[in-house]
């Protein structure tokens, strides 16, 4: 080592320190690893680094941590040079700081070895940026993140280089959103429940995306029936963030109350527009806290206005905002204070939103006249939990700046979600797997969707049936807005915990009660008088004196298959389709078989001629039932015709695959079965009974639901008179089809 | 046979919400049976009292339960030193001296126990006692009530059409708030204005039925806050273990309903 005399000194100086912890012999182990990270050419920084960082972890009293360190310090230089061992020495503190000792500590050397292995020049910058990126505190966010910034990069070195040095803006944002932030996902189901405790309106939650990070926290916006929330509340973390969270939505919720019709815009300028905005704000606050009061101590720490500082608008608005809040808060400019008194004098109307209208245009126009300065494209509204208040205006015919914000949301909204699927799965591609057919059969697919098997076909005229006649594929399931039928059953509500009593009834199962045994766990007493009696009597006594039950055991599996025919597009009087209504009822059914355990599939058909019959599978046997689930039923759409019987073929054979003692197939369907290249309808009743009959062959019961009174008597013919059931208005087929699982599942 | 146990001596409080108890007793004059529906914690059973206590009969009440026997209703011989004697049922008792029988939760009974009222509920009113050889006229002063909670119906436990049939049935609910509010105030001994807090924070919890709970807290659930705040303890933590922690598990409803009610409180 050329450098040996000046770093003989202050080898001496860190040994003699270390000698006031350790014993000799553990500091023989270290001068061990000192020598091995000499040998390795760490150079002298490296060294030195090493010393510091053992001085200043000497404390602990551990030598097995220097060792530790020592040894992937070494191990990093030989793969990523004596600079990258260096800088990793030095972060070597921060990690230490945010994750302490142990494990933890342990699996980030495991992290950087990595890193150095795969990525030899990302080592220094992840090290330089250690404090920010480990900021988090937890060992598998700092995992997460490194092995997203490998995957985002793919190879690429100068793109990780980017990432690591956190000038990906994905870097950013996965920092951000694993500090000890909620995002709005997580405080979802809590604020929704929130929301309908106060005011019994069951409230329609949206996020937008984390924004720029150099603009200011956009605010909460209201869009029709909608609260758009942010995704993360910047800055704010764990129960702040929380509150931040409630306080935005009840606010925003209460608008959706209390307001009443969109203001015109008229020829309103944009100050008077936000002040408009404020007094409404401050209008319905008053009104939701005369009938919540505690809400006042929801909304109070966000109201941090002082009476000083520059005499700018939004300073000026959060200051009269506050005033109009807080009666106790003492501001004496004279804008704030005739504020104060027009809202005071008029509060015996202030439950018209039209002295909202009066005192914004007139403060606004002083505001104005003061030629206070207000840049309406940085502006936003303060408290940070208030919403942005375009959700309350008409703007008529103008393509308004508003109007843009409000679409770019829900694009967003969609590419956040592809995106969150991407980065935050550990395997981002399978999300594109999930649309391609699970069977892959060696028939070349086209373009009509992949075939998966040909069934027979029964002909009527001449009573032969023909082989390989029919060609089922699978076709890929649209992906439609799961949300959509979340609202729905969230309206349903009363259909919900009617079939979640049902349930959990079945689930807890009554047990049947055997009186008279030869054992079980009680006695009988009816049947132990009996015996006392015959023995006083002299008779011999019958010695089945004990009571037991038994449970019953369910073991079913259950297909719905759901006709997605061009008729199913028809509209009902609510003004919802017939698929609407099929979708419903499906999502209610399969909420309650998920809970019960049993196995299920859903599979939705169509045809169009006997060479393409459209199979799509919105959850299979082997899924759980989920979003995603929800998603392929919320896509699929109506069109084409109904060639039952291939498709009961089809069904029976995926159903026959299970190995439940009992196998349930219920068919959802609207008309009698036809298609486009059979003339005579009955020849495709036919067809399906003979399918029906062989599936009851092969232990399938197949029970057919009909919507409407169209399909009956074809139906009765097909699965027989006892298996059909017709539903007239279609509106019950949610209640009816989960009434009639549970009664068949229990026989 | 003294049914002077069964009586009940001082007028309990109740508070009428609509005309029960009209209609009570033109079902008590002409003897038939009454269904009183409604949630848990609505005043069924204080009801039956006060009705008992008005119409100076005595009441025999039955808590039904899953392993009710058909024996337990009616009665059943019991080995005694003597011999084997008869004991009569707490129903053969109300049918045989005349008194009120409450049948309480009667869902909880497997339908083949209920179903020896039968012929105490149509117009024969009799009961007979196969093990005792006997068939037993009704007592003049015999009426059958029950009461069942529509919350547990379900296919599995429910009562049997047949025997929905033969009531007269009386609907309970939560009171309007002016009314709960005395209840409670009479009740637990709070004053006014807590007891008007207790009935918002019932509101709140009720709006989440169908949403996360399966019902909203009750009347006694309020009884029994405003009692803990009686005797001592903070509004805050009453309310939580009288409401928030028997109603619910699930934690996002938890936090979501102390929120809420954090907002009634002033």
């Amino acid at each position: 080592m050329r450098q040996r005399e000046t770093l003989r000194p202050i080898f001496r100086t860190a040994w003699d320190d270390l000698s006031h912890y350790f014993d000799p012999a553990e500091l023989e182990a270290w001068a061990g690893a000192v020598l091995e990270l000499a040998h390795v050419n760490a150079g002298p920084a490296c060294l030195i680094a090493y010393w510091d960082a053992s001085k200043s972890n000497a404390a602990r009293k551990e030598i097995a941590p220097l060792l530790v360190a020592a040894q992937m310090a070494a191990d990093i230089c030989r793969y990523a040079g004596a600079q990258a061992a260096t800088s990793a020495l030095n972060a070597l503190p921060a990690a230490v700081r945010s994750l302490g000792g142990g494990a933890a500590l342990a699996r980030w050397w495991q992290v950087m070895n990595v890193l150095a292995r795969r990525a030899p020049e990302s080592v220094l910058p992840v090290a330089i940026h250690m404090s920010e990126i480990i900021a988090p505190g937890r060992i598998d966010a700092f995992e997460n993140f490194v092995a997203a910034g490998l995957r985002a990069a793919s190879g690429d070195k100068a793109r990780r280089v980017a990432f690591f040095m956190l000038q990906d803006e994905l870097a950013r944002r996965l920092i951000a959103r694993d500090l000890d932030s909620v995002s709005f996902l997580e405080a979802e189901t809590e604020l929704k429940a929130f929301l309908i405790a106060l005011w019994g309106r069951l409230p329609l939650l949206r996020s937008f995306s984390a924004d720029n990070s150099q603009q200011a926290q956009r605010r909460t916006a209201i869009a029709g029936p909608l609260i758009r929330m942010p995704e993360v509340f910047r800055g704010v973390q764990g129960d702040a963030a929380r509150a931040l969270f409630r306080a935005a939505a009840a606010h925003a919720q209460a608008h959706l109350v209390l307001s009443a019709d969109l203001f015109p815009v008229g020829t309103l300028k944009p100050l008077q527009i936000a002040l408009v905005n404020l007094i409404e704000d401050a209008r319905i606050e008053t009104l939701a806290m005369r009938q919540f009061p505690g809400l006042r101590r929801l909304w109070a720490p966000y109201h941090i206005a002082v009476p000083s500082g520059v005499i700018a608008a939004p300073t000026l608005l959060a200051r009269l905002a506050r005033a109009l809040f807080d009666p106790a808060y003492a501001d004496e400019a004279g804008f704030v204070a005739k504020g104060r008194a027009m809202f005071e004098a008029a509060q015996p109307r202030i439950a018209d939103p039209a002295i909202s209208r009066e005192i914004g245009m007139l403060l606004g126009n002083d505001l104005g006249q003061m030629r206070v300065q207000f840049n309406v494209k940085t502006y936003v509204v303060e408290p940070v939990y208030r919403d942005d208040g375009l959700g309350l205006w008409d703007f008529g015919q103008d393509a308004p700046p508003s109007g843009d914000v409000v679409e770019l949301p829900i694009q967003a909204v969609r590419m956040e979600r592809r995106e969150d699927g991407s980065t935050d799965d550990a395997d981002s591609e399978s999300n594109e797997q999930d649309a391609s057919p699970r069977r892959a059969r060696p028939v070349a697919p086209d373009h009509r969707g992949v075939v998966i098997a040909r069934y027979p076909e029964w002909d009527r005229a001449h009573a032969i049936e023909r082989p390989e006649w029919t060609l089922v594929r699978e076709v890929a399931a649209s992906i439609g807005d799961d949300r959509k039928i979340e609202e729905a059953l969230g309206r349903a509500d009363a259909l919900r915990s009617h079939i979640g009593r049902l349930v959990r009834s079945v689930k807890i199962g009554r047990t049947i009660r055997l009186n008279r045994q030869h054992e079980g766990h009680d006695l009988d007493i009816d049947a132990v008088l009996d015996a006392g009696i015959a023995l006083r009597v002299g008779h011999a006594p019958d010695p089945r004196v004990f009571r037991s039950a038994k449970s019953l055991h369910r073991d079913l599996a259950a297909l719905l298959l759901i006709d997605v025919s061009e008729s199913t597009s028809d509209r009902l009087p609510s003004g919802a389709t017939i698929l609407d209504v099929e979708r419903l009822a499906v999502a209610v059914l399969a909420e309650a078989m998920e809970r019960l355990g049993d196995p299920f599939s859903l599979l939705a058909f169509a045809s169009d001629g006997r060479e393409d019959i459209k199979m799509t599978t919105v959850k299979s046997f082997a899924e759980p039932y989920d979003r995603s689930s929800m998603a392929r039923l919320a896509g699929l759409k109506s069109g084409l015709s109904t060639r039952l019987g291939a498709a009961l073929r089809h069904a029976g054979h995926l159903i026959g695959k299970t190995t439940a003692a009992r196998r349930l197939l219920i068919v959802l369907t609207d008309s009698e079965p036809s298609d486009i290249d059979v003339s005579d309808p009955l020849e495709l009743i036919e067809d399906a009974r003979r399918a029906a009959v062989g599936l009851h062959a092969a232990g399938t019961n197949a029970y057919g639901v009909v919507l409407g009174k169209a399909g009956i008597a074809a139906s009765s013919r097909i699965f027989g008179r006892g298996n059909s059931m017709m539903v007239q208005r279609i509106e019950d087929l949610p209640n009816r089809l989960s009434e009639l699982y549970f009664r068949l599942a229990r026989r | 046979m003294d049914l002077a146990p069964y009586r009940i001596g001082t007028e309990p409080y109740y508070q009428p919400v609509g005309d029960e108890i009209a209609t009570f007793e033109a079902a008590y004059t002409e003897r038939l049976p009454v269904m009183l529906k409604g949630p848990t914690g609505c005043g069924k059973t204080r009801f039956i009292e006060y009705m008992a206590w008005r119409l100076s009969k005595p009441l025999i009440t039955v808590a039904a339960h899953e392993d009710m026997t058909a024996a337990d209703l009616a009665g059943r011989y019991l080995l005694e030193p003597a011999g084997t004697v008869w004991h009569d049922g707490p129903l053969t008792l109300a049918v045989r001296y005349g008194a009120i029988c409450y049948l309480d939760e009667i869902v909880e009974a497997r339908q083949d126990t209920t179903v020896v009222i039968h012929p105490l509920t149509d117009a024969r009113r009799i009961l007979p006692l196969e093990k005792h050889n006997e068939i037993v006229p009704a007592h003049p002063d015999f009426q059958l009530t029950i009461s069942y909670n529509p919350g547990y119906q379900s296919a599995v436990k429910d009562l049997k059409e047949s025997t929905k049939q033969r009531f007269v049935a009386i609907d309970f609910g939560y009171p309007p708030p002016a009314t709960e509010a005395a209840i409670i105030v009479c009740e637990s001994g709070t004053d006014d204005d807590l007891a008007g807090i207790l009935v918002a924070i019932a509101q709140c919890s009720r709006n989440l039925q169908g949403h996360g709970l399966d019902e909203g807290a009750s009347t006694r659930m309020l009884i029994h806050a405003g009692r803990m705040v009686r005797a001592g303890l903070p509004l805050e933590a009453a309310v939580r273990t009288s409401i928030v922690l028997p109603i619910t598990d699930d934690l996002d409803i938890r936090a979501a309903l102390s929120d809420a009610i954090r907002a009634c409180l002033p």
